[in-house]
């Protein structure tokens, strides 16, 4: 049994110790909004916060998650700086097929609320590990720096 | 596009207007006609309201409150389906958009692609808005209509006199109006016209708009639910062990240990390998783990990539069947100042979509629901019921928004959806049917590999008097051209190869005498598929390659030397003027280089400029990359930019990185630290011009890959003088450096 705080909320699980963090959100929490996409921390799909740090979920198993503040884009929207990047991301037409988004939304909420003012450099740095196939990314780039400039 | 296709078209739109089956008014209830009341999710943007629903055709539920929720026959796969196809309907409609939503239509006739001759539901080949255009302004006309003779007949006015703006009929002379939904339920009883009059497209108010996506919401608060989300009371979750070579088959399967692993509930062996079913996920892959098989492999493919090369490279030797044949060849040939020729070879590729292959089944015995992600549902539906020995009708299919396609969920074979019904009838329960990356990137059905021979014969002068393009690869597109296929044959022809293959590269240029041919190779044991933009990627790199190889060796300048071949070509040539005056094309300093290529591809023409530096150890430095298109009718213009945009760095991806190697038929990729794919870090400034039209909507989804390659190549040739011969970049030294846009 492991318990994890997620969202602000304690959740008590029954699963395998080396189950990862990313399945128990999805198929035990229902909380699926953190995608799988490679199972190696290669994508970035997954991506949560865990004591506001970006994580790839795929490969932090529940027993390393346990005494955690763990978020998810299920409450990222509860941060300023959350919500000012979904708004920008439906402005700016960000999302194509939109499996990516979720952990794309996450790396930018990071890295925006660690750097209010990210260079190219920094962006590359903080999204480079978030694959998107549909190449989103002059996108996010332009909305990332479209928070920074007006609204932070 | 044959003249006696489109007259076709044109008959079934009618004639199924006409027969009443496109628009039947069933007033009252919103499960009525097409809903998916299974579905455990709710509709896509807030769906139907509370307030009382009307289905006023078997497209659209008009609510009382002026709701309109709008059924897409095309599948979601990122290009914006949902809020483009509704956009057509809501025009011709004169809906207020703001009150407009809508999701994925049932899997039935009324909602096939009239391009694919109304056979199918199928969202491949940049067909969705060419398809269904026409249809879904019928549909929204007829509707409209219906809604103002129920005014009319309220008001006891005769119907012209009324307008209708933004989701309201008014009366001017008497100053009334209503609301269309104050009019749904009259107008559902009112009988459906049949020829409906359609707009002039200089009174569009949200065709040619850049509205935001209906999906963008969802998409970036976690609650979009795709396939892999799906969740329905007990399901169970399998993996599948397959066979290290592909078309093995289980010899013996010891269980013991998977199903000693918690979790674990059953192990079935099926044709395409061995499933272990279980709780979850993670305990199913750990019994997959676990589970020890020996394969069969006997009859296995032993496709190897180097013998490949080989077996392709010796047939470009041999002529293979005409596509083309324009002029004398032989006699050009002969008259010729020069001939040259070139050999190119290109490797397979997977499609590696961001979202792994998955099919949830819920099979009861008598009736099943499926649920997956799918540009090709109604195959995928009827390999459904022969396999579970259903009618159509028990099967419900639930088409999910995908995380990405690019032809690998429109594959005329229904791999997954075969595997997942398998599994399902094996084990009789709720069941989601998982691919993990490396069973998706080593599961075949990858764009083919294909090898290319183009020559060239010029006067004295360099002017090109003949051209020849010979295509070695497996062929995987003649099903795409069913609508062809069924015209000739009414006609007791036998369909010209051109129309039944992707192979005829659509070379523009003004050349009095070509031959294409192609060997149509067949590998059944290398399951191969359509990869955005399918063969144009290989064949268009090779053509445009090839003649920026002539006008350099004869000074002429990349640019005018096609400009020059392009007369009576008026759309090529403003995109071609477009993207060279955006790039400043010729003018560039600092040691940059620029590369030139052009493409008219399903009645949609692009050029495209690349921009970029290399360092003397191959280190590339992309600066910016031009696109110009004309897409006749852009409906969303942003969507349609957003789509080139994608499709560069798709295309960039391709042609650094893009290679799947097979040794004796084993697969040596597995996930994206060995089969890479462009990150934010490399992609430079990307701009993207559209020309106006008011021409018939043309594709967009696979318009700015072709080019794009042979742009790139060309600048590389431009810079070191180094002739691309093949893909991917990355086999011949090439890397991507790190790009910081100002």
């Amino acid at each position: 049994m492991f318990t994890i705080r997620v969202n602000g909320e304690d959740h008590t699980v029954d699963v395998p110790e080396d189950k990862p963090l990313l399945w128990v959100l999805r198929e035990d929490l229902k909380l699926t909004g953190s995608k799988y996409g490679c199972g190696q921390a290669l994508c970035g799909a997954c991506t949560v916060h865990v004591d506001d740090q970006p994580t790839r979920s795929c490969v932090m198993p529940i027993s390393a998650a346990e005494g955690h503040n763990i978020t998810t884009v299920e409450a990222i929207d509860q941060q300023q700086i959350g919500r000012l990047v979904q708004q920008a991301w439906q402005e700016l037409n960000v999302p194509q097929c939109g499996y990516c988004q979720s952990g794309q939304v996450m790396a930018a909420t990071a890295l925006l609320t660690e750097n209010r003012s990210p260079s190219d450099r920094d962006i590359d740095e903080a999204m480079s590990g978030n694959i998107c196939r549909c190449g989103t990314y002059a996108r996010i780039r332009k909305a990332i720096h479209k928070i920074a400039d007006e609204q932070l | 596009m044959s003249t006696s296709g489109y007259t076709r078209r044109q008959f079934l739109r009618v004639s199924a207007l006409a027969g009443g089956g496109l628009l039947v008014a069933c007033g009252g209830g919103g499960g009525g006609g097409g809903s998916n009341p299974n579905n455990p999710q709710p509709p896509g943007n807030g769906g139907p309201s509370d307030a009382e629903q009307f289905t006023v055709s078997e497209f659209m539920r008009i609510g009382s409150d002026g709701r309109i929720h709008i059924l897409v026959g095309a599948s979601e796969i990122g290009q914006g389906a949902l809020t483009s196809m509704p956009m057509i309907v809501a025009e011709e409609l004169d809906a207020d958009w703001d009150l407009v939503t809508a999701e994925h239509s049932p899997v039935a006739a009324r909602f096939n692609n009239p391009y694919f001759g109304g056979l199918l539901q199928f969202t491949v080949a940049s067909a969705t808005t060419r398809g269904y255009f026409d249809n879904q302004r019928q549909v929204g006309a007829a509707v409209r209509q219906m809604l103002v003779n129920a005014a009319a007949e309220r008001w006891e006015v005769p119907a012209d006199s009324l307008r209708t703006e933004r989701g309201v009929v008014y009366d001017d002379l008497n100053g009334r109006s209503a609301s269309y939904g104050e009019l749904a339920e009259s107008a559902a009883n009112q009988p459906v016209p049949s020829n409906p009059p359609l707009k002039d497209p200089a009174s569009y108010r949200i065709i040619g708009q850049s509205k935001q996506r209906k999906d963008a919401a969802e998409k970036v608060n976690g609650s979009h639910i795709y396939g892999i989300d799906v969740d329905i009371p007990d399901m169970l979750t399998a993996v599948i062990a397959r066979p290290p070579r592909f078309f093995g088959q289980a010899l013996s399967v010891d269980s013991n240990a998977a199903m000693a692993v918690p979790g674990v509930r059953e192990v079935h062996t099926i044709p395409s390998g061995v499933a272990v079913v279980a709780d979850d996920y993670w305990s199913a892959e750990k019994g997959r783990q676990a589970l020890e098989v020996s394969w069969n492999e006997l009859l296995a493919g032993r496709t190897d990539s180097n013998d490949t090369r080989g077996e392709y490279s010796f047939k470009l030797n041999l002529p293979g069947l005409p596509i083309r044949v324009d002029g004398l060849v032989p006699v050009a040939q002969l008259a010729a100042a020069e001939n040259r020729s070139a050999d190119y070879f290109f490797p397979f590729q997977a499609h590696a979509a961001m979202e792994p292959l998955n099919v949830t089944v819920d099979y009861t015995g008598s009736k099943a629901d499926i649920w997956t992600g799918s540009q090709s549902p109604t195959l995928d539906k009827t390999f459904a019921s022969l396999i579970l020995g259903l009618l159509p009708n028990q099967i419900t299919f639930h088409t999910m928004s995908s995380g990405g396609g690019f032809g690998r969920r429109g594959n005329p074979l229904a791999d997954y959806v075969r595997d997942a019904c398998h599994v399902a009838k094996a084990t009789q329960k709720p069941v989601k049917v998982m691919w993990t990356r490396e069973d998706d990137m080593k599961g075949g059905y990858y764009r083919p590999a294909a090898a290319v021979r183009v020559g060239a014969s010029m006067d004295n002068q360099g002017n090109i008097t003949a051209w020849t393009h010979r295509a070695v690869t497996q062929d995987v597109t003649a099903a795409l051209y069913a609508e062809e296929l069924l015209d000739t044959l009414a006609e007791g022809q036998l369909p010209p190869l051109k129309e039944l293959t992707d192979l005829e590269t659509g070379m523009p240029y003004d050349i009095d005498n070509v031959l294409m041919d192609a060997h149509l190779t067949l590998k059944p044991q290398m399951p191969s598929l359509w990869m955005r933009s399918v063969n144009k990627f290989t064949d268009v790199f090779a053509q445009e390659t090839f003649i920026d190889d002539i006008a350099v060796s004869y000074s002429r300048d990349p640019y005018q030397y096609r400009r020059g071949m392009l007369a009576g070509k008026p759309r090529l040539l403003a995109v071609l003027d477009a993207a060279a005056q955006a790039s400043n094309w010729g003018s560039t300093g600092g040691g940059r280089s620029q590369g030139i290529a052009v493409l008219n591809h399903w009645m949609s023409y692009v050029a495209q400029v690349v921009e970029l530096s290399v360092s003397d150890d191959k280190v590339i430095t992309l600066h910016r990359i031009v696109s110009a298109i004309d897409v006749g009718t852009a409906i969303n213009p942003d969507l349609v930019v957003a789509q080139v945009e994608s499709a560069v760095i798709f295309a960039l991806t391709s042609v650094f990185y893009g290679e799947i190697e097979l040794q004796d038929g084993v697969v040596q990729q597995s996930n994206f630290d060995d089969y890479k794919m462009l990150r934010m870090f490399q992609v430079p400034q990307i701009d993207t011009v559209v020309l106006p039209s008011n021409e018939s909507p043309g594709g967009v989804g696979e318009l700015g890959v072709p080019a794009l390659g042979p742009a790139l190549a060309n600048a590389i040739f431009a810079a070191t003088g180094e002739k691309i011969r093949e893909l991917p970049l990355k086999n011949l030294g090439y890397t991507l450096a790190e790009q910081h846009p100002a």
